[in-house]
């Protein structure tokens, strides 16, 4: 411990120093307090200043966050390594918009990258593409309970569609549209009148409670909350009013077939490599494939392990596997039918063979789960709860206790990516236990009218599906929506209709704690309760995957659609 | 001739007013919400109500008729549920990128078609005519997407010879864009080869066969004297029939071909507008291709009246 240590002590807030006592005492791993040091707004230098000083910690227990293909380097180490030359165009496949180019009411991963291009995010997203970092906002700190966030916005930024000046009005506007829409990620935490201006370049956010990871809800980690400016009412799109801060100007955009974009030369972050690129809407994933091989596209916003298959192949190619909290959970109902009774529901996930799942899915690129949706990545995961592994004989007997030997039941899911073959490999890994899944595969449109939560009866809310069924869940920065919505008594998706009240004491807990222990406590109770009562199974957290041609570097990604090519130059 | 077209087009309005009916119930009456389809299943309840409020979609069904005929009478398709905006400039774009597509396909295939049609018929039983016959029978019964993929695999992919996507880049030239069309009207032109070059010999074997024919080999004309003034003609009338009911098939029921090239005709267009339930697009897409349908087959009969003078185009029989 060393001079620069007692100082960045003695100038962190008490939820800061919170995280540095946390990992000087060895409670947070090198990269645990990087990801959270930085949510709190510890500053680079101080960062590094504390690592230096404590000595690092015992080697992070997490997999690399963005890896390449097999022998290849990642995309970030490439950038560094490979001479770049100026100039050129880069063309994207990314999935076509699916409604308009809305900053605020945008859903999916088509808007998301195509938003994300012009308009940018308090917090960015760093080069490693796992964590966040300074974006329109240089510095943000949170009072000593996390009910106060103050973010110094980065001066000299200009809006390249008038040339106006970037100011706090741009973002205060942007939080009371975003609050207004019921933006999933600000909701219940983020009130109308909860952003104020302190002057042109300070923005100060009272929240509606505590609140230790407010700054992903204003990052790439909530695709929404890109700055838009003050005066870009509710439901003005892109394509109608083209402005932005970022470093690309939208030239042209056809909702049909693509976008192209070019240099914005007053951009803060200085001149871009690349003079142009050109996005180009896809439907499927195949045809993306297709065309990256018949060399009609340099770069894929998104790929599945199925459809791309060759990428992994290919020496030309860069894939970017960015570890995330995509998953699929295996909803059983808790409250009636076969599956009411927990010994059941165990003796399913007891069935699972993981790893099988992970390398037959996946090629390996994804985490194993432990039927809870507290992902390896997040910082408060707690990996001392047993892993549940494959155990049939264990899976029987607790089949025969529950007088349930030879049980049957239909297994709902929809026709999306690897689910049907997941429905299939569970179906037999369930047999040899005796169990006997009829797997029902649907249209996405029958599956989540029909079996996941159909809209009536609303209350309880999801209570006309199925017994057992899957269904997909997308990457969040942190869990709370996975909790609150699927989880929680009577949440919107609550699909196995799970109600136990220690449980949802154990994520109020956790909601309102701010401090790393605090959380991670709260996290091992969460943990705890739903790998015994097992309201749902969760085989696996699978990795995003993107990917470009070498002929390129410095591109990085997103769990969320979005890539980013600032940093992207033609390799010399 | 104008009693007919008039009789003609008449008819047409009525067959489009039970297009757009049929097209109308099917999109409504299918169990889906809108909203929920429209803002996806993690959105919450409430946004979904308010967007069927906003939509319209939770009136009476009888009223939402009503509504839409009358805009279809005033050639106001509506907006787009999905992007907001008028349909109708989203859906021409579509209609012209169709034409471009099936216009190159038709370009390929009918004269190729129709001469080896009439090689094979003049042929009959021999070599050749077994040969083409054959070779007809088998490019009709792949389907696109089969020789499509193929195409991609081995001409786009593996020689790198034409562009694997068929959207040609922002203000290409007309080469350029035929460029980039070339593969999927082959893929298309392979399958319709078959349909017309069989289509041309069985109508031709039947003129050969016919009296008036063997009267003029008898009276001397030479067999292309023949061919050019006696048997083309009346040979080519059910050619002409097929030709103009797959102008219709080829503007929008070529979805495979746009997938897998990627290319955003009127087949994409009507399928992203299905799956999202953007009912507007839907209904507008519809009477278009039923309008494109409509002028292909009046266009044919026409053509086939001027080919064939006993057909009493105007009779009031």
């Amino acid at each position: 411990m060393d001079n620069q240590y007692d100082k960045v002590r003695r100038s962190t807030t008490p939820l800061q120093l919170d995280v540095v006592e946390a990992f000087a005492r060895g409670r947070l791993t090198r990269r645990e307090f990087i990801q959270r040091a930085t949510v709190l707004g510890l500053s680079m230098g101080a960062i590094g200043a504390v690592i230096a000083a404590c000595g690092g910690s015992t080697a992070s227990s997490a997999a690399p966050v963005v890896s390449t293909a097999p022998g290849a380097s990642t995309a970030a180490s490439a950038a560094a390594s490979v001479p770049a030359v100026a100039g050129g165009t880069i063309r994207v496949a990314i999935q076509r918009p699916a409604g308009p180019v809305d900053p605020i009411a945008m859903l999916d991963l088509g808007n998301y990258g195509t938003t994300a291009q012009c308009f940018e995010f308090l917090c960015a997203l760093d080069k490693a593409g796992s964590n966040i970092t300074e974006g329109l906002a240089t510095k943000w700190t949170p009072n000593t309970d996390g009910t106060v966030w103050t973010f110094d916005l980065r001066q000299g930024v200009k809006w390249w569609g008038d040339g106006k000046p970037f100011t706090a009005a741009d973002v205060v506007g942007t939080m009371e549209r975003l609050v207004a829409s019921g933006n999933a990620g600000l909701k219940g935490v983020l009130g109308p009148g909860g952003a104020v201006a302190k002057d042109d370049k300070t923005v100060v956010f009272t929240l509606l409670g505590g609140n230790g990871n407010f700054p992903y809800l204003v990052s790439v980690f909530n695709p929404q909350s890109l700055i838009t400016p003050a005066d870009y009412v509710a439901g003005t799109t892109l394509d109608k009013r083209p402005t932005g801060t970022g470093a690309w100007k939208l030239v042209t955009f056809n909702q049909a077939t693509g976008a192209t974009y070019a240099r914005n030369d007053d951009w803060w972050g200085g001149k871009t490599a690349l003079d142009t690129t050109e996005f180009i809407y896809f439907d499927t994933i195949g045809p993306m494939v297709t065309a990256y091989q018949g060399q009609q596209v340099d770069a894929l916003v998104q790929f599945d392990v199925l459809s791309g298959k060759a990428l992994f192949d290919d020496t030309n190619f860069n894939v970017i596997a960015t570890e995330a909290a995509l998953h699929r959970q295996i909803w059983m109902r808790t409250d009636k039918g076969q599956f009411a009774d927990k010994r059941v529901r165990q003796a399913l996930a007891l069935t699972f063979d993981r790893p099988a799942l992970i390398q037959g899915l996946f090629q390996g690129k994804a985490q194993i789960g432990n039927d809870h949706p507290i992902w390896p990545g997040y910082p408060y995961f707690d990996p001392s709860i047993p892993q549940r592994v494959q155990n049939i004989d264990k899976a029987k007997a607790l089949l025969a206790e529950a007088n349930l030997t030879g049980l049957t039941a239909d297994l709902h899911c929809g026709q999306l990516l690897e689910i049907p073959d997941l429905a299939t490999l569970l179906k037999s890994q369930a047999a040899q236990a005796g169990i006997t899944l009829n797997v029902k595969v649907e249209s996405l449109d029958t599956f989540y009218g029909a079996w996941w939560c159909p809209p009536d009866p609303k209350d309880p809310p999801c209570s006309g599906a199925s017994e057992l069924g899957i269904v997909d869940y997308g990457h969040r920065a942190t869990p709370d929506v996975y909790l609150n919505a699927a989880l929680k008594s009577k949440g919107i998706w609550n699909s196995s209709q799970y109600a136990s009240p220690t449980f949802d004491a154990a994520f109020s807990e956790f909601q309102t704690s701010v401090s790393v222990d605090a959380q991670k406590a709260a996290c091992t109770k969460l943990e705890t309760i739903l790998n015994d009562e097992v309201p749902i199974g969760l085989p696996y957290f699978y990795n995003y995957l993107a990917g470009s041609s070498k002929a390129f570097t410095g591109i990085y990604a997103s769990a969320l659609g979005q890539m980013f090519l600032s940093s992207a130059s033609k390799t010399a | 001739m104008a009693r007919y077209i008039s009789r003609r087009l008449l008819l047409s309005l009525v067959t489009l007013w039970l297009l757009a009916t049929i097209v109308f119930i099917i999109a409504n009456v299918l169990p889906n919400d809108v909203g929920r389809t429209i803002l996806g299943p993690f959105a919450p309840q409430e946004s979904v109500d308010a967007l069927n409020e906003r939509l319209g979609t939770n009136r009476p069904i009888f009223i939402r008729y009503v509504d839409t005929m009358a805009g279809l009478v005033t050639l106001d398709f509506g907006d787009s549920f999905i992007t907001g905006k008028p349909v109708l400039p989203d859906l021409m774009a579509a209609v012209a990128r169709s034409a471009k597509l099936a216009g190159l396909a038709l370009f390929l295939t009918i004269p190729v078609a129709i001469l080896a049609g009439l090689y094979a018929a003049r042929r009959r039983d021999k070599l050749a005519d077994r040969g083409i016959v054959l070779l007809g029978v088998t490019s009709s019964s792949i389907p696109e997407f089969v020789t499509g993929t193929i195409l991609v695999v081995v001409v786009g992919v593996q020689l790198k010879l034409l562009p694997v996507l068929a959207t040609p880049p922002p203000n290409a030239d007309i080469p350029t864009q035929i460029r980039y069309l070339l593969m999927p009207a082959t893929a298309m032109a392979i399958v319709y080869f078959g349909y017309i070059a069989r289509m041309t010999r069985s109508g031709t074997i039947d003129v050969l066969q016919s009296d008036y024919t063997r009267t003029a080999a008898m009276k001397g004309l030479t067999t292309s004297q023949t061919m050019r003034r006696h048997v083309l003609r009346n040979a080519l009338i059910p050619t002409v029939a097929v030709i103009a009911v797959q102008i219709g098939y080829l503007f929008g029921g070529i979805i495979a071909v746009e997938k897998i090239f990627n290319y955003n005709g009127m087949g994409q267009t009507m399928l992203f507008a299905a799956q999202r339930k953007d009912i507007p697009t839907l209904t507008a897409g519809a009477i278009i291709i039923g309008i494109v349908y409509m002028l292909a087959t009046l266009t044919s009969d026409l053509i086939i009246a001027w080919m064939n003078p006993r057909i009493r185009l105007d009779s009031d029989s």
